[in-house]
């Protein structure tokens, strides 16, 4: 049959007319919006279950009966690469200055309650509470999450599209963009995107040819669309996922096509030293580098990504080695960009910090090195962590070590109180939700 | 005991004449079909959208918008891999319409066209509700689409599948 196609930007034209005005549910149109430290958060969750041992300990091989000792992480930690022994490909640090003088490190948190698992880990951390699930139920947390905070304490003006949660993987986590609390749900959740996914094989293949509905055209499906709903009673707010604006849908959807046609034109930039092969890429780097697009389009005062392949620790230690060295290229290499970007530059603050540690005791799996592997279940080990909280000097206390073996300082739970206090919406949060603690130690 | 044995034969043979059907009874078979639509597989229509109560999942919304674009079975791996694409965006509205936009212009797609549809109106209008929605369109819908595409010659049949595709009674079943 004949179609009509046209470029798809077309349809942001039409776009703004279908806004509606928003009245918050205690009747307040705007919610407050406290004092703030910067406008913008990044959160990286170094995740998939890091030992301290390799990170912050920069104990390299020593747990595999070596002597080899050296920083992983030369973009994030101060200290000298391994210098023999060698099981990854060590990249130039993208930083000439470690985050950890960039910023606070908090050498020493704790995962304190729950089993160390990494559902477990990023719930506490998304949520600010504990959660002693030890399954990763595909489904909605109890408590809200961060994002929902964010968007029901902040000027709502500033809608979905300034709140991100990106993943690296799917299982549980794209249900980690708003809870099942009562109070706050899918109206305050963040738009949730998994790049490896909407912008990898499967996206280019299903999604590389869409038909564009003209404008005019894009106004009379949305007036058929009116007719059809007002003679069903059961509205859109009754399906599953957050709702953006008419507004907001139509950049997002550019933003989907456009990024598509930047992958397949080659021309995303990727977190990569230079003469590097695109074929060293990692799932993390990809998120990063994702995660970057979506920071260039739409600015967000919230982003949160995490890294996961390190998780491989499980069977293959030296993988677990090469992957954290590479999402720690990638932390910094994003860290740059910000730094590139006139808005974003000093008024964003970022925070690091693992889902949870890992075990002190290896399990029984060998790697082709003959370095033996780690699990993550529950012991004091596991649940040793750290964060890291970078950003302007005058705002963020740079160069500064909090805490140590003996003395931790933090916990998990501590991100989502934290990130209320840099965006200025700790005050409005009712009590009782939040069990941590602002991590004030890192803030001027 | 001859006698006895020629009577048991004459008695078979007489049952067999009575039963071998002297007399033929026509029957009759009345076959009532709740539902034909597009000669695909028979499905019952709702009497109204009332009785639609429950969400689609993503697998039953792609599913199906395939098969009303197409008239066939959506293959599996393509079901699975779309799913994954739905999953891996958390506004599924837009996601759906992302979908919805790459389907129509899949080359294998079977809609009306515009010729057809402005030469019965009628019959596209009932056709379409009974694909999208499995149900008749009441009074108030027939006359609201008919006057819509009388007096609009800028409506395409793409335009509306766009629209029903995208409404909220699509979304449930």
């Amino acid at each position: 049959m004949k179609r009509r196609a046209f470029i798809r930007k077309a349809g942001l034209a039409t776009a703004g007319m279908f806004a509606a005005p928003y009245l918050l549910p205690e009747g307040r149109l705007f919610a407050g919006t406290g004092d703030r430290i910067v406008n913008h958060v990044v959160v990286v969750l170094f995740a998939g279950g890091v030992r301290q041992q390799e990170s912050i300990d920069q104990a390299y091989l020593s747990a595999q009966g070596l002597s080899t000792t050296g920083n992983l992480l030369r973009n994030m930690l101060v200290g000298n690469e391994p210098s023999s022994n060698l099981v990854y490909m060590p990249w130039q640090p993208v930083l000439t200055t470690p985050l950890a003088k960039q910023g606070t490190l908090f050498k020493e948190m704790r995962y304190a309650s729950g089993p160390t698992g990494h559902f477990n880990g990023h719930t506490a951390a998304i949520t600010g509470n504990y959660t002693q699930s030890s399954l990763d139920l595909n489904q909605n947390p109890d408590f809200p999450t961060v994002f929902e905070y964010y968007r029901k304490h902040t000027d709502p003006a500033r809608s979905a599209v300034n709140c991100w949660w990106m993943s690296e993987g799917l299982g549980p986590y794209p249900a980690l963009n708003y809870s099942r609390n009562g109070m706050y749900g899918a109206m305050y959740g963040a738009n949730y995107i998994r790049p490896a996914t909407t912008f990898g094989s499967y996206g280019l293949d299903y999604l590389n040819d869409a038909i564009t509905f003209q404008p005019d055209d894009v106004t009379k499906i949305e007036s058929i669309k009116s007719f059809l709903d007002k003679n069903f009673d059961r509205t859109a707010a009754d399906y599953p996922g957050i709702i953006n604006t008419a507004d907001d849908r139509e950049k997002i959807k550019a933003f989907i096509y456009d990024t598509l046609n930047k992958t397949s034109a080659g021309q995303i930039e990727w977190p990569l030293p230079p003469g590097i092969s695109t074929a060293e890429l990692t799932g993390d780097l990809t998120n990063i580098a994702y995660a970057w697009q979506v920071l260039q389009k739409f600015m967000p005062e919230l982003l949160v990504i995490n890294s996961f392949d390190l998780d491989a620790c499980h069977f293959n230690f030296t993988n677990y080695l090469s992957y954290m060295h590479k999402a720690d290229y990638g932390v910094g290499w994003l860290w740059n960009k910000i730094q590139q970007d006139p808005v974003l530059k000093n008024d964003t603050i970022m925070i690091c910090m693992p889902d949870h540690g890992r075990n002190e005791l290896p399990n029984s799996v060998y790697d082709v090195n003959g370095l033996r592997a780690f699990d993550h279940t529950s012991d004091n080990n596991s649940r040793r962590l750290f964060g890291l909280i970078v950003g302007p000097a005058g705002k963020v206390k740079q160069d500064q070590v909090v805490g140590n073996d003996a003395d931790p300082v933090g916990e998990t739970i501590d991100l989502v109180p934290t990130i209320a206090r840099i965006l200025g919406f700790h005050e409005y949060i009712p009590a009782g939700l939040l069990p941590g603690r602002i991590l004030e130690e890192a803030f001027v | 005991m001859e006698h006895r044995i020629q009577f048991a034969a004459w008695l078979l043979l007489f049952c067999g004449c009575i039963l071998s059907g002297s007399c033929k009874k026509d029957i009759s078979q009345q076959v009532i079909y709740d539902n034909v639509i597009y000669e695909i597989t028979p499905v019952s229509v709702y009497a109204n959208n009332a009785e639609k109560t429950k969400q689609k999942s993503a697998e039953h919304f792609i599913s199906i918008l395939y098969s009303n674009l197409t008239d066939k079975s959506i293959p599996a791996d393509d079901l699975g891999n779309l799913a994954e694409l739905a999953l891996s965006v958390g506004d599924k509205e837009l996601m759906n319409r992302v979908l919805l936009e790459n389907m129509l212009a899949d080359p294998q797609i079977s809609i009306p066209s515009n010729e057809e549809m402005r030469s019965n109106i009628t019959a596209f209008v009932n056709g379409t509700y009974l694909k999208f929605y499995l149900r008749n369109p009441t009074a108030y819908e027939a006359y609201y689409f008919q006057d819509l595409i009388n007096h609009d010659s800028t409506i395409t049949s793409e335009m509306v599948y766009a629209a029903f595709a995208q409404s909220n009674e699509y979304l449930f079943y």
